[in-house]
């Protein structure tokens, strides 16, 4: 029915009431729901009638507000370059075979206009500018330590870390299969054709290059499909920059004043972008050879957004370096469709302490909180010391903020209204968000933690 | 008797949708002979979606097609026709649940004037746009 | 001179214990603190004029006191004392800086210390056996009051039971010296004063039986200690260190002095049964520790352990084996000190010494990263890994005593080996692992909980790297010792 994957609800229990914050179940509160249904009887009730009053996975308080905001706003900046990072890796540095300064960005992509910010957008979404956001520019001067030429930046490791965002395109990679029509077409002639045009045209004059793809031609076709997979995650993240920015500045506003109104925007927000297409464009020499024409009319809902939530928040895949999983004995599932080791499912205490993509991601984060997130965190746990790790759960929480918008989003599209009126709807509605919270029964999920505001 | 175009435009209640079409330049092919079964959304159906739903389909034609041609079915479909099948396959490729259980419903929206003849098909006039997945 | 290191903690401990209660906490513990720095720095300067070659008593003060008794104020230092000055003093300025600074009632917990302090090096320099009894019993009121009043929840039960086992090892000792001096017709206590050697053999070993159960009692031996796991368990972190880095020392120290310093032909007889003994002590700490769940009773019980072979050592009386019983007492002491302080650190910060419960304190954000490491370096020390100091006192006990009691010293190799696995289990549970989310919430390990710790890291490899600094002091002073000893044959 719905695009992402149903999964078999896994057996778990009520986790334990611990010290430091209650089981959620019996969370004073429960939410009358506020259908003509009675009460549901999911393990996660009171998130159930949350959803279907309108609201989001994560309980409605200001503080969540204020986390998740703040961490928009701390992600949009890295995501800025990562996109236009992504989009130059997949349309200029294209096959070369020694990429060394695949991540030294240039000004022609710094100055790359957003598509969905400035004064010609094609949809304003940020009241901002289009171009390179300015505290992206002063942390790429500066860095953490002081001005340096950039390629002494690059080889210290002070500067944004985009293999973050190789990594999440790497999962998009792997997984592969998770919807949409993006996927199949990648293994269909046409494709073929096209990169096999664009692949001889990049290598033209190169004789051992083309020997190497006469030899080995799949190889290349393989390397392309990586390619489109890194401009498909680049056209989705260049909108989510401004979505992320224009919340930020509606709440220094006071325009957004709950988490359920944070959630709304972001519902809209992936309706009115669910139509931007999603393409590969190559340019050759001056010349543009599309490897994926938007003529293909692959959307940005289905062929990006979707999957991406997919293979990034629920499914990634286990970090090398932090575990030791013993395949024999099925500590990681057999089924792809059965990884849960994406950002929702993510024990951020260990991944806060080691070099692994999410680390790199919260330390990009780190760079570009709100003060007002900033002061917060100094008043908690160990202040100064483990902002990193009190960052990355709200960014868990932020996550769950949007994956909410997202099946709120799916709701709206392939279900009811909330209001509506007849209770076979209603009750259609609740069977899907069911449904989609089954996916957090398992212990690794962390739907009940973030239900406290404890979790730090 | 009217093909499915004029049929739309004529009633009045499908600017949204004709305007659609026409962008996408869809007309010649709801045109040709079919025969077709249109879904079709009226004005209403559009404004339920979230703003700036439409603006971004119809500057970009190959998506804006996509899913209107998601809305047509191939063969001429009357409701009773209809009723036998529980799921049909669209012209965009993508499966069409039908529930005729309780009053007809297509996917996630109600039929609310079925069985509308023309010339290279039949109308069905839902009141929301249904969308793939 | 030696005096000084007596009488100024004693001193301090009557100014501290009696100044204004205003004045804080911390300036109590600053002002212990400091009197127990000078006092470390005095016992460098006697330890520098230390002269290492010669074997007898040193240094000696006399003031007669009352003759009748046979009690005279006779201080000296000999190779056997001179360490375990060190240690005390040392031990004791560690003890006040692992203290809390918010500790209740500071003066008199912080008099009391000092009381102790100076009581034990007294002890450790007298050289007459009543004065010797004198400062032992001083021990005992102080230490009951330190663990019942600051101890944990079943600290009133372990404190007396302290108390009786140490009365009664008192008593022991007392009638042992009553005996000595009434029977070889002696005019007064005084050491040299005792020829012991014109008492029949039978009466020897009678009184060098009560000796060494007086003393056995307190080192502890197994099956007399008993009260040693309560009274560590309860006591906090200081008193632990002080328990078992000094007062455990008094006890070895008394059995080498007075069992085999006074009573050469009676120790040779009962020799084997005492290494035979010194083993299954061993044997039994170590075992006993594996089976604990609580991580300061599992320390405690590696304590018994490690302090068997010093009996085994004293029991093989070979120069090398007696050097190396010194070497065991200091660095058992240092270690114990080490690891009882990070216990308490981690007892304060998590909140529980369950096995069950802890987890994961590796972990270098949210956990206790260096209070782990160096637990870990504790760990390693208490198992005789090369390079630290415990290794160097182990294998001079063993080496040493092979010769003379080849069975008991492979059993206390073996107990040597299962110290790593209790050990590993310990560590194992403690350190490694995965924090428990919803619980790992602790405050942060100050600079002033991580300093003591360091400090005792730092010497712990100094001597390990570099043992001659351990051994030279007591070199000559055990070969003096063993000469007297006849061989067996």
């Amino acid at each position: 029915m719905s695009s992402l994957p149903l999964t078999l609800p896994a057996p778990t229990q009520c986790p334990m009431p611990n010290a430091h914050y209650p089981c959620f179940v019996m969370t004073a509160t429960i939410l009358a729901p506020s259908t003509q249904l009675p009460p549901s009887s999911h393990e996660f009730a009171p998130v159930i009638h949350r959803l279907e009053a309108g609201g989001a996975m994560l309980p409605d308080t200001p503080e969540n507000l204020m986390q998740i905001i703040g961490i928009y706003k701390a992600y949009a900046v890295p995501m800025d370059f990562y996109w236009r990072d992504l989009l130059y890796i997949a349309e200029r540095v294209f096959l070369n075979p020694f990429p060394f300064f695949k991540y030294f960005l240039p000004k022609e992509y710094l100055d790359l206009h957003n598509h969905y910010a400035g004064d010609d957008a094609d949809l304003r979404i940020w009241r901002g500018e289009a171009t390179a956001h300015p505290e992206l520019l002063a942390f790429m001067e500066k860095g953490e330590t002081f001005k340096m030429p950039k390629l002494l930046h690059h080889l210290w490791h002070d500067r944004i870390n985009m293999e973050f965002a190789e990594a999440c395109m790497r999962a998009m990679l792997w997984h592969r299969g998770m919807g949409g029509n993006f996927d199949p077409y990648l293994d269909t002639d046409e494709y073929k054709a096209n990169a096999d045009r664009a692949i001889k045209a990049y290598f033209k004059g190169n004789p051992v290059m083309l020997g190497l793809y006469q030899m080995f031609p799949e190889m290349f076709i393989e390397q392309v499909r990586q390619l489109s997979y890194y401009s498909n995650l680049g056209l989705f993240w260049e909108v989510m920059a401004p979505v992320f920015f224009e919340m930020s500045d509606r709440y220094d506003a006071g325009d957004i004043k709950s988490v359920p109104e944070a959630m709304n925007f972001l519902v809209n927000a992936i309706f009115a972008m669910a139509g931007r297409p999603i393409y590969h464009h190559v340019h050759i020499r001056g010349e543009v050879y599309e490897i994926i024409p938007k003529s293909c009319g692959f959307m940005w809902l289905y062929e990006a957004a979707l999957p991406y939530v997919e293979a990034v928040f629920y499914r990634t895949a286990p970090f090398r370096g932090t575990k030791s999983y013993n395949a024999q004995a099925k500590q990681v599932p057999d089924n792809q469709k059965d990884f849960h080791y994406g950002i929702l499912y993510a024990d951020v205490f260990p991944v806060g302490t080691a070099g692994i993509p999410p680390t790199l991601l919260m330390q990009d984060m780190l760079h570009f909180l709100p003060k007002y997130l900033v002061d917060y965190y100094h008043q908690h746990c160990r202040g100064e010391d483990d902002m990193l790790i009190q960052l990355g759960i709200s960014f868990q929480r932020s996550m769950y903020v949007v994956t909410s918008a997202v099946i709120q989003a799916l709701r709206t599209a392939l279900l009811y209204p909330l209001d509506d009126p007849n209770p076979r709807h209603l009750q259609a509605n609740r069977a899907f968000f069911e449904t989609q919270i089954d996916r957090f029964k398992r212990p690794e999920a962390r739907l009940r933690d973030v239900q406290s505001q404890n979790y730090r | 008797m009217a093909d499915i175009v004029d049929i739309a435009v004529s009633a009045g209640s499908f600017q949204t949708l004709v305007t659609a079409v026409q962008a996408a330049g869809l007309v010649d092919t709801l045109k040709s002979p079919g025969p077709f079964t249109v879904f079709a959304p009226n004005d209403d159906a559009f404004a339920k979606l979230p703003p700036g739903t439409i603006h971004t389909l119809v500057q970009n034609i190959p998506q804006l097609a996509r899913i209107l041609t998601y809305h047509v079915v191939p063969g001429r479909l009357m409701a009773a026709d209809i009723a036998k099948l529980n799921c049909l396959t669209s012209v965009e490729g993508s499966e069409i649940r039908i529930d005729t259980s309780h009053g007809f419903e297509v996917k996630n929206a109600t039929v609310i004037a079925p069985d509308i003849e023309a010339d290279n098909g039949v109308i069905h006039v839902i009141d929301t746009v249904i969308l793939m997945g | 001179m030696l005096s000084i290191l007596i009488w100024l903690p004693i001193f301090a401990a009557a100014v501290i214990g009696f100044w204004p209660g205003t004045i804080s906490s911390i300036s109590t513990r600053l002002a212990s603190l400091t009197v127990a720095g000078l006092v470390i720095m005095w016992n460098l300067f006697i330890l520098l004029k230390f002269d290492i070659s010669n074997p007898g008593m040193q240094l000696q003060e006399y003031l007669p006191w009352n003759e009748t008794l046979g009690l005279s104020y006779k201080l000296g230092v000999d190779g056997l004392s001179v360490l375990m000055l060190l240690l005390n003093s040392f031990l004791t300025w560690i003890a006040i800086y692992s203290s809390s600074k918010q500790t209740e009632r500071p003066r008199l917990f912080y008099s009391l210390v000092l009381l102790v302090s100076g009581g034990v090096a007294g002890a450790f320099l007298t050289e007459n056996l009543l004065l010797f009894f004198l400062f032992y019993e001083l021990e005992l009121i102080p230490f009951y009051l330190l663990i019942s009043i600051w101890g944990g929840e079943k600290r009133a039960y372990a404190g007396i039971k302290f108390l009786l086992y140490t009365a009664v090892s008192g008593a022991l000792i007392l009638a042992a010296f009553f005996g000595m001096v009434w029977f070889t017709g002696s005019t007064n206590f005084n050491y040299d004063a005792l020829p012991t050697q014109t008492l029949s053999t039978t009466l020897q070993i009678i009184l060098l039986f009560g000796i060494v159960l007086g003393f056995g009692i307190k080192i502890p031996l197994v099956p007399f200690h008993t009260w040693l796991p309560d009274a560590y368990v309860e006591a906090s972190a200081p008193i632990a260190i002080l328990l078992g880095g000094v007062l455990a020392k008094l006890g070895a120290y008394g059995l080498l002095r007075f069992g085999m310093g006074m009573f050469p032909q009676a120790w040779s007889i009962l020799a084997p049964s005492l290494a035979t003994w010194g083993a299954i002590s061993a044997i039994y700490g170590a075992v006993t520790a594996i089976a604990q769940k609580d991580i300061k009773r599992m320390v405690a019980y590696s304590s018994i352990g490690h302090m068997g072979y010093i009996l085994l050592a004293a029991a093989a009386s070979t120069p090398l084996a007696i050097v190396g019983a010194v070497s065991q007492m200091f660095s058992h002491g240092i270690i114990l000190a080490i690891l009882f302080h990070l216990i308490g650190v981690v007892e304060t910060k998590v909140g529980t010494r369950e096995l069950d419960k802890l987890n994961g304190l590796m972990s270098p954000v949210r956990g206790l990263p260096l209070t782990s490491a160096l637990l870990v370096l504790g760990g390693m020390a208490s198992a005789g890994i090369p390079g630290m100091i415990g290794f160097v006192s182990e294998f001079i006990v063993f080496q040493g005593s092979f010769s003379a009691f080849p069975i008991p010293t492979l059993l206390c190799v073996v107990a040597s080996g299962l110290t790593a696995v209790y050990f590993v289990i310990l560590l194992n549970r403690t350190c490694f692992g995965r924090l428990d989310n919803k619980l790992a919430y602790y405050p942060k390990v100050l600079w002033s909980e991580k300093i003591p710790a360091l400090i005792l890291a730092a010497v712990i490899f100094f001597l390990g790297v570099q043992p001659t600094w351990l051994v030279r002091w007591c070199e000559p002073t055990a070969t003096g010792m063993v000469a007297a000893i006849p061989l067996l044959e």
